[in-house]
């Protein structure tokens, strides 16, 4: 075996062996430099940036380097990297035609990454789908949903849609919504869930919580409960703020408002109608 | 061991198998040490207003709970319970509406609750657990875009450090207030960062760095100064717990960092 490997070795002639030995080291040595050109601007240039900007900086260095390895390869090989450019240009053309839709998407994607609307590890909605931003490239975002589910969006999507970013600003008001039976008394009920909202350990006391008897509904008085927090205790007070509001209510007295019809039969009605 | 009042933040040595509390009176805290293992438990208390006092516990004695914490720590039994400043800063709602006029100045006392803090002492010495004595509430200062989370604190201001209560578990922090602006300065609520104070001991209280504040107009930037020698209210203070993030003196950063907290003023 080694006997047969040596003999093709000498059957190349020692110019494709230089040839080979320099296009291997390019590529060696180029990728390895790009690839410490990347580790270096992550930890240490942008050290203190944004995961999404470390991502891009390494994004950029990554296909720029790979780019120019390429280029130099190429050249090795004896390549006109002017006639290439040149036949690049025409099968550009073509590609281009033919890949419509990927183009808008790396142009969306570029506008994503100059508009910031969000950035990796921010929580986002759009359509029916949340959950966490995990990358943003130049084609799509990645998600991950809260069941651990991976969500891919093209950017082109995302710049056409209504985009909600929920982790943007620190503290976020949740609004509960509920009716009450028409026979309660709404002072006794405002009382109540201002009590309510000021005994919660993960609701703001600043701002205010909100309380609202937002409408007359077909069964009961419409309420709103509207509570500050911080972003990160949306679980903590959920959880607990139906709780509080359950038992409160049924210690209180306070009912519900339930579906109901009050049918009234009217003595000969039927025989003068 | 059998203490109460500013003795509860004593050294104390607890053998293994030894239960230790610290009883205040809006919680309670046990520690008990069994091997390298430090057992916790922190539970509310009905706020009667009680001494604070520390003592050893017969084990079958410490309360059942499944909120018991378990630290892992290889050092001898010497333990150093401390006060602290809460991690965050403070919004204090005075309990009443006060108005500084133009060119007047004011001292108020304010009552801040600490925390427990309880280290292991040795050449390893540790952090084991943090406890607050009394649980504020959440609050936020500032715009909802550029605030911060601080906790909120009911108080009364007191003009005279005489109408302030002793108290183990509290922290005094004077205020010095002046208004050397044309308008009126309505104390609504005022925002201490008191994770840049420290804590200094004396004989009956527990004292806090004092501030400086020079309010010089709504549209102008709010001095503050932080003195960083003990208060000199009482003699012989001992720093016992310095400032979580200590400031190191006036800065630009600090100065505009002030500014947008004390806007509210």
């Amino acid at each position: 075996m080694i006997q047969q490997i040596t003999v093709w070795l000498q059957s190349i002639s020692p110019d494709v062996l230089t040839k080979a030995l320099r296009v291997a080291l390019t590529i060696l040595i180029g990728l390895f430099v790009v690839r410490v050109l990347a580790v270096v601007t992550q930890r240490f240039i942008m050290r203190k940036s944004t995961a999404q900007r470390q991502m891009i900086a390494r994004k950029v260095i990554g296909y720029t380097g790979f780019f120019l390895v390429l280029m130099g390869v190429l050249s090795e090989l004896g390549l006109k990297l002017t006639a290439l450019l040149g036949a690049a240009g025409i099968v550009g053309i073509a590609v281009g035609f033919a890949s419509q839709t990927s183009v808008s998407n790396i142009i969306s994607g570029l506008f994503l990454i100059s508009e910031k609307p969000f950035g990796v590890g921010d929580v986002i909605r759009i359509g029916t789908t949340t959950g966490i931003i995990q990358s943003i490239d130049l084609l799509s975002i990645k998600i991950r949903t809260f069941d651990n589910l991976f969500v891919r969006i093209p950017n082109e999507k995302i710049l056409t849609s209504e985009v909600t970013n929920i982790t943007r600003f620190p503290i976020r008001r949740m609004d509960i919504v509920f009716q009450v039976d028409y026979e309660q008394d709404l002072n006794k009920v405002h009382d109540l869930l201002a009590r309510i909202a000021r005994d919660n350990p993960w609701s703001l006391d600043e701002p205010a919580p909100v309380i609202i008897f937002s409408d007359f509904k077909e069964s009961g008085i419409e309420v709103l409960l509207g509570l500050w927090f911080a972003k990160s205790d949306f679980m903590d007070l959920k959880n607990s703020i139906m709780k509080d509001i359950s038992s409160s209510f049924a210690t209180a007295g306070v009912r519900f408002a339930h579906p109901n019809r009050l049918v009234k039969i009217v003595e000969g009605s039927a025989a003068t109608s | 061991m059998q203490k109460t009042g500013m003795a509860v933040w004593d050294q104390v040595e607890i053998a293994q198998r030894q239960c230790a509390a610290w009883r205040f009176p809006l919680r309670s805290i046990w520690v008990e040490r069994i091997e390298s293992e430090w057992h916790a438990l922190s539970l509310p208390e009905k706020g009667r207003r009680a001494e604070a006092r520390s003592m050893f516990i017969p084990r079958t004695q410490k309360p059942e709970s499944s909120q018991w914490r378990h630290y892992l720590h290889r050092e001898s039994g010497l333990v150093q319970p401390t006060p602290v400043l809460p991690d965050r800063p403070i919004v204090v709602r005075p309990d009443r509406s006060l108005t500084l006029l133009p060119g007047q100045s004011t001292i108020f006392f304010l009552e801040i609750p600490v925390w427990f803090r309880l280290s292991t002492v040795g050449p390893r010495a540790a952090r084991i657990f943090e406890e607050p004595l009394c649980v504020l509430t959440r609050t936020w200062f500032g715009d909802p875009v550029t605030g911060d989370l601080c906790w909120g604190l009911a108080a009364r201001l007191h003009h005279s450090i005489d109408s302030v209560e002793t108290s183990a578990w509290i922290a005094v922090c004077p205020l010095m207030i002046e208004n050397d602006s044309d308008t009126d300065l309505d104390f609504e609520k005022i925002c201490l960062h008191v994770e840049n104070l420290s804590i200094f001991r004396g004989t009956l209280r527990l004292w806090a760095n004092s501030l400086n504040v020079i309010f010089k107009g709504p549209d102008q930037a709010t001095q503050i100064e932080i003195v960083h020698t003990p208060p000199g209210f009482e003699q012989g203070l001992i720093l016992v717990s310095a400032a979580r993030q200590p400031a190191a003196g006036w800065n630009i950063r600090k100065t505009f960092g002030m500014l947008k907290y004390f806007t509210d003023f």
